[in-house]
């Protein structure tokens, strides 16, 4: 099974019900088995930041939400993680692309690459970077719920591997 | 120009039980804990811009319920590409009303960029094709029936009286507190 499914399995399996996606190369791959989900709503968005707002407004609807972004769109959002997702203490997961490590071929991506983490950490977001040696799906079920549990937000860092 | 508690007492007059009311920061969601709103109310203290995705994520939610937006016009500026997710995603149950008063009331009053930006306009251009510029309260509330029954996606503007004067409750509710009573 390709990573993209397992993916999608593992939002399903955590109960999201809408997807607000900003493609890049590989987010749109992986909205792309997103929008064959019979549960799960993707919801195109213009700009990340108001993918975390749709997120969160279906999380505060009774749904559970989560927004699927480039990295680029990651440090776009830093204003509506502090002031809605933290603020409000509502349950939001962001699914990643990680432009610019050293998997990445694109040269361009990789100042991208070199402050993902390093924002990451001075936002003090919870995060993990994909497994796709181990469950996949599993991985990101767990995320779900530990936002969900956290009433806060979880990122998850995903390759190019990942997906393929 | 109408100033803005004569659209707010009319906006809370309208609004039912069955609707749902987002605000985003500032002045009216300031005000919103001091009046007797019957919908249940979720309140931006901060979060500039994200009232409209945040409305349009509980709308697809919870299609049986008609939700209403408030965002002012420097907000929107900031990131008026919402107008084209709204109209992408077709929910059949949300009005934005844009409190159109050409100032970042909260910051201290500044004006926004000096450009005559026509919002029914870019609404329209965005793909919102259920858009009408309000005068008055009576004509607000006749526009918000108008916009509920429309089952289509809504952006009504309001041109609100820029009033340096006017004595603004402070934030009265913790995000926490606006968080736990929120409930459909």
């Amino acid at each position: 099974m390709d990573g993209a499914r397992r993916i999608v399995e593992g939002l399903e399996a955590g109960g999201v019900t809408l997807a607000a996606a900003v493609p890049d190369t590989w987010i749109g791959a992986l909205t792309t088995a997103v929008r064959r989900s019979p549960r799960i709503r993707v919801v195109d968005a213009a700009r990340e930041e108001e993918a975390v707002a749709l997120a969160c407004g279906a999380a505060l609807a009774g749904g559970r939400g989560a927004a699927l972004m480039q990295n680029a769109g990651l440090l776009n959002c830093g204003g509506v993680l502090a002031s809605l997702v933290e603020l409000y203490r509502i349950p939001c997961v962001l699914v990643v692309s990680w432009r610019g490590d050293w998997r990445d071929p694109v040269y361009y991506h990789a100042p991208k690459g070199r402050v993902t983490e390093a924002t990451l950490a001075a936002w003090r977001l919870p995060w993990a970077r994909a497994d796709r040696a181990g469950d996949l799906a599993a991985q990101v079920r767990r995320g779900v719920e530990f936002a969900v549990a956290s009433r806060g937000p979880f990122v998850l860092l995903l390759s190019g591997e990942d997906l393929a | 120009m109408t100033p803005r508690r004569a659209y707010l007492d009319a906006l809370v007059a309208w609004l039912g039980p069955e609707d749902v009311l987002v605000s985003g920061l500032g002045a009216n969601a300031r005000w919103l804990p001091h009046l007797p709103v019957r919908a249940p109310v979720f309140a931006l203290c901060d979060a500039m811009g994200a009232a409209i995705p945040l409305a349009l994520g509980i709308a697809l939610t919870r299609p049986d319920r008609h939700v209403v937006a408030l965002e002012g016009d420097g907000a929107l500026l900031m990131s008026p590409n919402v107008l084209a997710t709204v109209a992408a995603a077709r929910p059949g149950n949300l009005t934005c009303l844009l409190w159109a008063n050409g100032h970042y009331e909260s910051s201290g009053g500044q004006p926004l960029p000096d450009a005559p930006v026509d919002w029914p306009a870019l609404a329209r251009a965005a793909g919102i094709a259920e858009v009408a510029r309000v005068g008055d309260p009576v004509g607000l509330a006749a526009a918000l029936g108008r916009a509920r029954a429309a089952r289509a996606p809504s952006l009504l503007v309001l041109d609100v009286r820029f009033d340096p004067a006017e004595e603004i409750p402070p934030y009265s509710e913790r995000p926490e507190e606006i968080r736990a009573r929120f409930r459909l």
